[in-house]
């Protein structure tokens, strides 16, 4: 008996040893290409820098008023379509390799998850977007409120953020295909009703704190319209 | 030379060769009909015939008048030039529509850049002894204004010509707080008003300015500083009181005034921030005309509005500051939202720092720039505040040394301005 626990388990070791060696030539290729990759995408994204500053691509794009540096403003917009173009290649690399590793795989779940794989990428760059799109539209909110005097400028800054926020997580969500009828019922209920919420704020709910913020605005022009006409910023 | 740039448009009009002797450009949208009647009579009234207003220099002289007008909206645009010659004064006008239109996001009563090389180009190509740029409300198209304007420039005392406004203690707050002072402290000219819509250029300025503002349209700039340009390049600067008075026309909200004048201001100091870094100082500039009475104001402003907004925005915005201003002028901030608005007073080395911090967080990209510009309105209306209590029981000559102590302090500031710009990662309390 024992012999045979002793054949069993070297049976097991070799086929856990089969399927390393299997395994092996695909992890090795999935290596060799995103190397490979990699190097192509510096030497890609180096071009791509050298010729957006000899056709001096930030300044003819900073002619509009709205431009790709507002929403990132560390970077110039040549530095980021050179990262974008680096970490697209590098992307592609690890594509690349997931097929190798996936052809020398016939696991029906190694298969199913390399596949699922993209749909991860894919997630966390919308969840990266979305942030940056809910600060950028939150800051600016904030901004215009407090120019315009408003004294609930806060709340609706964070309003905003919160509400790109969610629809953000409900297509990263159903991207990853998560429960999909759920999310999107959640989703609505959720987004209808913030929105619900912020006209019920204005029109009843925080009625005091508006109908002040409203009414300090509204007398102050009417109580002394001639002293502000003697000031004059340019 | 570069290549005649005018646009198409404009090329046709001037084929059949036109020259001038004077150029009078306005560089923003005008009431073409009221543009050729107020031109008509300026120019008349300058002829001899009018010996009261004679400008004898300009007898016999043609003059051109240039205007943005896109194509098929001035009816006229075949007849532009106008022949006054009643009783053998030989006053010839042309009047050339340029090809050139403002955007609806630009300010409507300040130039573009487009505009004035068009305008410089022109200039050059008519051979003009000089030209006079006024704005588009036309206040400065008369005789008394245009002489001041363009005897320095004929007369060869200096190449550009600016005006000095006769303005109240609460009036042009934003050019005695930032668009005034910041270009002294930098380039080293006293010109009172910088980014006025009015002033006189020479006939050898107007080839040497032509390149600036080209470059300046290719970089994708919107505003052009005259008096900036001249003097980076050394050329002569004189100023003029001028008796003329502007009012801004509503529709622009402050917020979006200080994106479009103090951003392009930003944006020129990293244009010139190698010759900047090297003045130390500044130099009066010479003044013509006689100063002119000050307006008079009796009655109070209501600072309140102004320091609500500073309150809000101290409460709102202080992560955003906190990204731009150092923790000591944070404190400061602090402690100023604090006190009553009697003793509201926001120190002229506090202000003019807070101007260089966000100079500098808009080179360095820091936050967006739309942004920071928006987060730099409630801080200039708390000066703004603070300024307005100050003056308020001063009399009108106090309240303008009060201006130029505070223009003193952005110089006295600079070399925190030079050491921040040079190391910005240095450690900065």
């Amino acid at each position: 008996m024992w012999n045979q626990v002793l054949l069993s388990l070297q049976g097991s070791m070799d086929r856990v040893m089969d399927r390393i060696a299997m395994l092996l030539p695909g992890i090795v290729a999935f290596g060799v290409a995103v190397l490979v990759f990699v190097l192509i995408a510096w030497l890609l994204a180096g071009l791509t820098r050298f010729i957006l500053r000899a056709l001096r691509f930030d300044e003819r794009l900073a002619r509009g008023t709205r431009t790709i540096a507002e929403w990132s403003p560390s970077y110039t917009p040549t530095v980021l379509i050179a990262r974008i173009i680096f970490w697209a290649t590098v992307l592609l690399g690890f594509l690349v390799g997931l097929e190798a590793l996936g052809a020398s795989s016939d696991n029906y779940v190694s298969t199913r998850l390399l596949g699922y794989l993209p749909h991860v990428v894919g997630a966390v760059v919308l969840l990266v977007f979305g942030n940056i799109i809910a600060r950028f539209l939150s800051r600016s909110v904030l901004i215009g409120a407090v120019n315009m005097n408003l004294q609930y400028a806060r709340l609706l800054s964070q309003g905003v953020k919160w509400l790109v926020l969610v629809l953000t997580a409900a297509m990263v969500l159903d991207h990853l295909a998560i429960g999909t009828a759920i999310v999107d019922l959640a989703f609505g209920i959720l987004f209808g009703g913030i929105v619900l919420a912020m006209a019920l704020a204005v029109g009843l709910g925080s009625r005091d704190l508006v109908s002040r913020s409203l009414d300090r605005e509204a007398a102050r022009p009417n109580v002394e319209p001639m002293p502000e006409e003697k000031l004059r910023h340019f | 030379m570069a290549n005649l740039e005018l646009g198409e448009d404009t090329k046709k009009r001037t084929e059949t060769p036109v020259t001038a002797d004077l150029l009078i450009a306005i560089v923003t949208p005008v009431n073409v009909e009221e543009l050729r009647a107020a031109a008509a009579e300026t120019i008349l009234r300058m002829s001899p015939q009018n010996v009261a207003e004679a400008d004898p220099s300009l007898s016999g002289l043609r003059a051109a008048v240039a205007f943005p007008g896109i194509d098929g909206e001035d009816p006229e645009s075949s007849n532009n030039t106008v022949h006054l010659d009643p009783a053998g004064s030989g006053v010839e006008i042309h009047f050339v529509p340029l090809a050139i239109s403002n955007s609806p996001s630009e300010i409507p009563w300040l130039g573009s850049s487009t505009a004035y090389q068009a305008v410089f180009s022109l200039g050059r190509e008519m051979g003009v002894s000089a030209c006079a740029v006024v704005a588009s409300d036309l206040a400065a198209l008369r005789p008394d204004a245009l002489q001041s304007l363009l005897a320095p420039v004929r007369e060869s005392r200096c190449d550009l010509c600016m005006p000095i406004y006769p303005i109240g203690k609460f009036e042009g707050l934003l050019n005695s707080s930032i668009l005034a002072p910041l270009p002294r402290a930098l380039y080293g000219k006293r010109v009172s008003f910088p980014l006025a819509p009015d002033f006189g250029i020479s006939s050898r300025l107007l080839p040497t300015l032509e390149q600036p503002a080209r470059q300046i349209v290719s970089q994708g700039k919107t505003l052009f500083w005259p008096a900036t340009e001249a003097a980076v390049r050394g050329q002569g600067i004189c100023q003029t009181h001028l008796n003329v008075r502007h009012v801004p026309g509503d529709g622009l909200d402050l917020s979006t005034v200080i994106a479009q004048t103090v951003g392009p201001l930003f944006a020129e100091m990293e244009g010139h921030a190698a010759l900047w870094q090297r003045v130390r100082g500044s130099q009066a500039v010479e003044a013509t005309g006689s100063p002119l009475p000050l307006a008079v104001e009796d009655s109070t402003v209501d600072v309140r509005p102004m320091l609500e907004t500073f309150a809000l925005g101290f409460r709102n915005l202080q992560e955003m500051w906190a990204l731009v201003l150092p923790p000591v002028t944070l404190l400061e901030l602090k402690r100023l939202s604090r006190m009553g608005a009697d003793q509201f007073r926001m120190p002229d080395q506090l202000w003019v720092r807070i101007v260089y911090d966000f100079a500098l967080a808009y080179r360095l990209r820091t936050l967006s720039r739309t942004h920071l510009l928006g987060a730099l309105t409630p801080l200039y209306l708390g000066w703004a505040a603070s300024h307005v209590l100050e003056v308020s029981k001063m009399r009108a000559r106090d309240a303008e040394l009060r201006v130029e102590r505070l223009a003193r302090a952005y110089e006295d500031e600079k070399p925190y301005l030079l050491s921040r710009w040079r190391w910005p990662d240095r450690f900065n309390p």
